[in-house]
């Protein structure tokens, strides 16, 4: 029993960067804030809003880009060109 | 959790309905659990095949806005003397082009994967990987 939790532990460790962070005193009071309201500590907290700004930015570019090829016009391209990759190279300047 | 970097022919594959890899390139822009990125040098090139291999003005809009949408996720890296340099360096390496070697060179630096549809220079040599390959 003992030795499974070193395992988790030593796991937790190494998939773990120790950073140092600068910000505003009164920023910083907000953070230990939220990590007294939750039960939790200043390192989860800053990891948790990391990882959700992140996640809200990657899910914000997904539905864009969604929006953006339901959204396509008739563009008609279907047999115009070869394969993409071919045709990017062959219409970049000639030396 | 990790930062993949497109080329410009994901992009375009993505609205080409007829290409080999449109839809693989279409799920991974679409895909909300990876970081996309893309080098400025995709602008242009996006611009050019839309306007000189398709004949596709109308193309072009859509495709910058792709770009954009890329740009406000994990960035538009800008191409510098220091890139081109590394660039220049990888061209000579693998036998291809500097305009290819950028986009190795941007995914490099940045510390992130490369995506492109181009089999025979990129992904043949294992600098790049298919969309459908990272979907």
């Amino acid at each position: 029993m003992k030795r499974a939790k070193v395992k988790v532990y030593l796991g937790i460790l190494t998939d773990m960067a120790k950073v140092m962070v600068s910000m505003p005193a009164e920023l910083l009071a907000e953070v230990d804030a939220e990590a007294r309201r939750t039960g939790s500590n200043r390192s989860a907290v800053l990891r948790g809003f990391a990882a959700d700004a992140i996640q809200r930015r990657r899910s914000r570019r997904a539905e864009g880009i969604r929006e953006i090829l339901d959204g396509l016009p008739d563009l008609d391209l279907a047999g115009r060109g070869g394969e993409v990759a071919e045709e990017v190279k062959a219409h970049r300047p000639q030396p | 959790m990790s930062t993949l970097l497109l080329d410009s022919s994901v992009v375009l594959a993505a609205i080409k309905p007829d290409d080999r890899h449109h839809e693989s390139s279409a799920a991974l822009l679409a895909d909300g659990s990876t970081v996309l990125a893309t080098l400025d040098l995709a602008r242009y090139e996006v611009t050019n095949v839309a306007v000189r291999a398709w004949s596709a003005p109308a193309a072009v809009a859509p495709l910058l806005r792709i770009l954009d949408r890329i740009g406000a996720d994990g960035g538009v890296v800008e191409s510098s003397a220091r890139l081109i340099a590394h660039a220049a360096e990888l061209a000579g390496d693998h036998t291809i082009s500097v305009y290819d070697a950028a986009y190795v060179a941007a995914a490099a630096e940045a510390g992130c994967g490369l995506v492109s549809c181009d089999v025979r220079d990129l992904v043949s040599k294992g600098l790049a990987e298919l969309p459908g390959a990272v979907a």
